[in-house]
């Protein structure tokens, strides 16, 4: 393994994208930026190689001093909870570059927004310094609302300007958060600090850090991730923000962007719950099984094939809430708990396929409206497979690797919240089979509508981009262990402070 | 010196192996590669018979490997699994071999062979599982293979709505399956067994070990759930609304839907999980009770239905619900009870098989499906008339015949667990049911095959590769019972011998009050007879019905006929024109609560969404966005500008730290 390699990972697809930027043709810009997020990919493979998954310990660690004097340090590192998502970023942004390929409108700037869209979440989920993670926090921000705002549609200013000041306000709401930790806790040397770990750790100190003020701190982080999920009710600038959003785009948001809220939970939120006062157990609880129930019947009721899978998101984002706040006071193995963290990278996956599926289905028939479309399997015997497999997969279908990120959310949080998770299986399970159904039966079967006779077949690209994705959503649903593996010594790693608490008798 | 038994994972794996190259090679092969699903189904079929002389009647073949965090995968046969492998291979087989006649020319013909491929696993992977959870993935699978192929002509309107009613169906069933899974786990967690190496929660060795220990009302729920999941697998009421419409796809899909694969998958999973229910405090109540009403109730809509799949359809629909019932006298004649099921359930494949395979031979003669339409049909299709006849008089209960031996001995401890827990109802309801089946059954006979021709139909005799399978179906539905009831059930009655299951001490956690007769309770002699002396009248009564039903149906309906049906029953009556609707239950489940309720919930969700959750932020952020207004003025779209301004926002952010930590924050 080459040193640095997690700053490589970044810098590739940086300076990629500057590259990309001033390339002419669409032809150099889409095979700079495919090389440019492959090497990230390579890099992520070998990392997933040499990964030491029975250690405790950030891996592939890199630490700096940025700016001595304020304590900001460039560190990045990974370990279970990071890297697993690290993985999901860099497969997705190659998988998301080969899906736009035939993108003719402003190619350049296409690519290469989506190439720094890369070096965003890449930063989140690696870096360990407050100061750092929110600069990458942020920056993900322009490219997404730059995607939306030119490449859009009809509204795309609008639903531009509402992702964009919605998930900013909660940004900022976050950002005031971790000055209120930076600001209080100070190290042994007198120094102040923005090292992750470190601030985490010390507001289970209730001399530093008493309950009314961790409240406080802990209700604004709270917020910027449960926007950034979305989770009910701060969900609504998703379904705009999809609608107008290119295919591409959406690809990016849905399997990454949201990703981040997840990854907050589990790496900020998690660690200090147990601190904090005991009705936000309660309050999280609730938001994630609103969010399973009510996403799943807002997504039945959606007309629009895209906006329906934008709730579907929702829906399944709420998995993950549920996962990471039930696994408080749960027994190891912590099965809720990762499974939350596998259905963070089993929806990235499986939301890129249902995306590019309404996106190829906008390019090729010109509409999305679910009533006007029929028969589509007819023409697009190929995409109807596809299509067909990736919806399977959303809803939940054994085999695949949804099913056993919600099998182990529900299994593990039924251990301690077990009302909670009826609901969720008995007002969610069902209909969640019903709209997926429902939108592949009215697009794809029946008598293929006159209108559509002319239709062609997705293009090959589109295809590929699909179908590897398929075959990756069939890997980890039948081998879950290539992840879980990871993931499980992080979930021990994370619960341990709670357990000590739980000895102890505070929670 | 390897064995059949280190070949059993290749009893699902080369159905899966041919699902594979049927969908990538079948387009260019002869019969859409149909031969690779064919022989590998029979070769599932030699290697279950290999395992058989290898492990039977004493022993248990489980390998198991872990899959990941607690759970693990594996493989468990025992006679119980041992008798669906046989069945299932050897009736697929039979039904692949005929749809390579049936399915010949229709152009997705290498489609049909995967997905009929890629179902025959699923069942053969729900068999051999070795727990609960990979049972549910091949139920799950099983259930998809079902909607892709109920849905096999995908152009045709109703064959996709009947695809989905049935997958939404079943959904509802899975849902409470899964419900019961995890419960279950949460409980034998709780219980901080300690495992020895190679064991894990959730198999079923496992499970029947930690029976006693578990909360009776914990164990209620769970059995009501796992129900639950075989009421809409098994189309019991009231979710049975799905099995008659499934009939849109090729009638072989029918055949294995209601005869091998699918259906049997409920009624299995409830054997597997036998003690389970007999454990649980009114487990095995519901279990009978649901049975026996589905027998019935199923059986009064077969009497009018004049689609000749439609009347199989109800037929299977009522036959499950005896084999439920026949597992839920459990209560009173132990683990023997489970044989009878069983036993019911290996007959009925046969006969219904042959049954389907039949009326498609018809059908595909005829080129329709209403039996008004047909008439005189035997005078053409000799050999389809004479097979046809064996599967009727099977399902009819017929003396000697195979399905007589499988209800008779239902008839009878449906009997036994009368007259010691003074639950009649399922009895009785047995008895009305079984003269009805006779009825309906002759009923349709006689109108498809005697008579003269009522339209211009094509008149030919089906091809011998169609044929072949329904001679060799007719001699098992005639002939198996009478040689393989008493070693049947001594082996099935028996499984759970094999791990050791103490009924005795689980009908105290079950409540079973009443006391078991000699040779009951897993001991699993031949029960049932030696404890409830019958008199001669119920002796009788079963051979009365059948026979009584057939002739009825002659008198009604064939060439000989003596009473017409409409000086009985107008065109108007109210009682044939609720069983015509079905009792309106599809108008119920499917119109009234999955569509207006289901679908009106989310419709004023969605309001509710729009109205007050991104109203109540529109408010909110009207200033902000008038603000934003000012903002786009000066953003005009340009990348660079976005850049200096997160430069330039970070500096300040920097600046205003510098100052805080100088005022001493």
């Amino acid at each position: 393994m080459i040193s640095n390699a997690i700053s490589w990972m970044i810098a590739v697809p940086l300076i990629g994208a500057i590259l990309v930027f001033m390339t002419r043709t669409r032809a150099q810009a889409r095979m700079v930026a495919l090389v440019a997020s492959l090497v990230p990919l390579v890099l992520s493979l070998q990392m997933f190689m040499e990964f030491d998954k029975t250690s405790k310990m950030m891996q592939f660690v890199e630490s700096y001093d940025w700016v001595p004097s304020i304590g900001v340090k460039y560190t990045l590192g990974v370990d279970g909870i990071g890297f697993p998502l690290v993985l999901l970023s860099t497969i997705v942004s190659v998988l998301v570059i080969i899906y736009s390929w035939g993108e003719d409108k402003r190619p350049n700037q296409f690519f290469g927004l989506l190439l720094l869209n890369e070096v965003g979440v890449l930063g989140v989920f690696t870096a360990l310094d407050f100061f750092l993670f929110y600069i990458f926090w942020e920056i993900v921000l322009i490219p997404m609302f730059f995607l939306i705002g030119i490449w859009g549609g009809p509204r795309k200013d609008y639903a531009a300007i509402k992702f964009f000041i919605y998930t900013h306000v909660a940004s900022l709401v976050m950002l005031l958060a971790i000055f209120a930790l930076y600001f209080t806790y100070t190290m042994p040397d007198g120094s102040r600090t923005f090292d992750m770990l470190t601030l985490i750790q010390a507001t289970s100190n209730t001399a530093i850090f008493p309950t009314s003020l961790l409240n406080i701190i802990f209700a604004g982080l709270l917020f910027g991730f449960l926007v950034k999920m979305p989770a009910v009710p701060f969900h609504t600038w998703l379904p705009d923000a999809h609608v107008e959003a290119p295919t591409a785009g959406s690809v990016v948001l849905a399997a990454l962007l949201l990703k981040m809220g997840g990854y907050g939970l589990f790496r900020v939120i998690l660690p200090i719950l147990p601190s904090v006062d005991k009705v936000f157990v309660t309050v999280i609880a609730v938001i994630a099984v609103l969010s399973i129930v009510y996403g799943a019947f807002l997504a039945l009721a959606q007309k629009d094939l895209k906006k329906l899978v934008a709730y579907s998101s929702v829906s399944h984002m709420g998995f993950v809430t549920l996962g990471s706040v039930a696994v408080l006071g749960a027994a190891a193995p912590f099965l809720s708990l990762q499974g939350a963290m596998f259905q963070q990278f089993s929806h990235g996956l499986i939301t890129c396929v249902l995306f590019m599926s309404a996106g190829t289905i906008q390019h090729s028939v010109g509409t999305r409206i679910i009533a006007d479309l029929g028969g589509l399997a007819d023409r697009m015997p190929r995409f109807a497979f596809l299509m067909m497999a990736g919806f399977l997969a959303s809803l939940g279908l054994p085999g695949m690797s949804g099913f056993v990120a919600e099998f182990m959310v529900l299994t593990g949080s039924y251990a301690t919240m077990p009302t909670a998770t009826m609901i969720v299986i008995f007002g969610g399970v069902a209909v969640t089979a019903g709209y997926h159904l429902w939108a592949t039966q009215k697009v794809l079967f029946g008598p293929i509508l006159k209108k559509y006779l002319n239709v062609h077949d997705a293009h090959s690209y589109e295809l590929l981009s699909m179908s590897l994705i398929i075959i990756l959503v069939l890997l980890f649903g039948l081998q879950p262990a290539l992840i879980t593996d990871i993931m499980g010594v992080a979930a021990e790693q994370l619960m341990e402070p709670v357990m000590t608490l739980a000895q102890m008798g505070v929670i | 010196m390897t064995t059949y038994s280190d070949y059993a994972y290749l009893i699902v794996g080369l159905p899966v192996l041919a699902f594979v190259l049927t969908i990538f090679l079948g387009w260019h092969l002869p019969k859409g590669g149909g031969f690779f699903t064919v022989l590998a189904t029979f070769a599932g079929f030699i290697i279950s018979a290999g395992i058989f002389t290898e492990i039977f009647p004493g022993e248990v073949l489980h390998q198991s490997m872990h899959w990941f965090a607690t759970l693990n995968v594996g493989i468990l046969i025992d006679p119980l699994a041992l008798a669906m492998l046989l069945m299932v291979t050897f009736v697929c087989t039979l039904i692949h071999t005929y749809a390579l006649g049936y399915m010949d020319g229709d152009p997705g013909m290498a489609r049909y062979f995967a997905e009929a491929g890629l179902f025959t696993a699923a069942m053969l992977g729900l068999v051999f599982s070795d727990n609960i959870l990979q049972l549910f993935i091949f139920w799950e699978l099983v259930g998809l293979c079902s909607y892709l192929l109920i849905g096999f002509w995908y152009r045709k309107p109703s064959a996709a709505s009947a695809a989905k009613k049935a997958f939404l169906t079943t959904r509802v069933g899975d849902v409470m399956f899964l419900a019961a899974i995890v419960i279950l786990y949460n409980s034998m967690a709780s219980l901080n067994l300690n495992l020895a190496p190679g064991e894990y929660l959730l198999q079923f060795p496992v499970i029947y070990k930690s029976l006693a220990l578990i909360d009776p009302g914990q164990l209620t729920i769970i059995a009501l759930l796992f129900l639950g999941g075989a009421v809409g697998k098994s189309g019991q009421f009231p979710l049975d609304v799905w099995l008659p419409d499934a009939m849109e796809g090729p009638t072989t899909v029918s055949a294995m839907i209601h005869a091998a694969t699918m259906v049997t998958a409920g009624v299995y999973l409830v054997a597997r999980m036998f003690p389970l229910f007999y454990a649980a405090p009114y487990g095995l109540l519901a279990v009978v009770y649901v049975g026996g009403f589905t027998a019935f109730y199923a059986a009064t809509m077969g009497l009018t239905a004049f689609d000749i799949k439609r009347v199989l359809a109800f037929s299977t629909v009522s036959q499950l619900g005896y084999m439920m019932m026949a597992i839920g006298t459990g209560a009173v004649v132990g683990a023997f009870a489970v044989g009878v099921g069983m036993f019911h359930l290996i007959a009925h494949s046969f006969f219904k098989a042959l049954l389907f395979l039949c009326a498609g031979s018809v059908i595909h003669g005829v080129g329709t499906n209403d039996m008004r339409e047909m008439g005189g049909v035997g005078k053409y299709m000799k050999w389809t008339m004479l097979t046809m006849l064996a599967g009727g008089l099977a399902l009819a209960g017929f003396p000697l015949t195979t399905g007589f031996f499988s209800k008779d001995e239902i008839l009878v401890v449906a009997y036994e667990y009368g007259s010691i827990s003074h639950q009649w109802l399922p009895y009785i309801f047995g008895i009305v049911a079984a003269l009805m089946t006779a009825f309906y059954t002759f009923r349709m006979w006689f109108v498809a095959f005697d008579g003269e021709p009522r339209s211009d139909y094509h008149k030919h005799e089906s091809p011998w590769v169609m044929l072949v399978p329904l001679m060799i179906l007719a001699v098992f539905a005639l002939a198996f019972g009478a040689f393989s009831q008493s070693g049947f059930y001594d082996a099935v009655g028996n499984n759970f011998e094999h791990y050791g299951v103490d009924f005795e001490e689980l009908a105290v956690v079950g409540g079973h009050a009443v006391a078991h007769g000699e040779g009951h309770g897993g001991e699993a002699e031949h029960g049932g007879e030696e404890a409830v002396e019958e008199p001669f009248i119920i002796k009788i009564l079963p051979i009365v019905v059948g026979v009584g039903g057939i002739l009825l149906a002659l008198l009604f309906y064939s060439r000989w006929k003596k009473l017409d049906v409409r000086k009985y029953v107008g065109e108007r009556d109210p009682i044939r024109g609720l069983l015509l609707k079905r009792y309106y239950q599809h108008e119920i489940l499917t119109a009234w609560f999955a569509e207006t309720v289901v679908y009106g919930l989310s419709l004023i969700s969605n309001m509710i969404d729009i109205k007050i959750v991104d109203g109540v932020l529109n408010k909110i952020s009207e200033v902000t966005l008038a603000f934003a207004g000012n903002l786009r003025k000066v953003q005009t779209g340009i990348i660079e500008n976005y850049i200096t301004a997160l430069v330039f926002g970070v500096v300040v952010l920097v600046i205003l730290i510098k100052i805080g930590m100088e005022v001493g924050l």
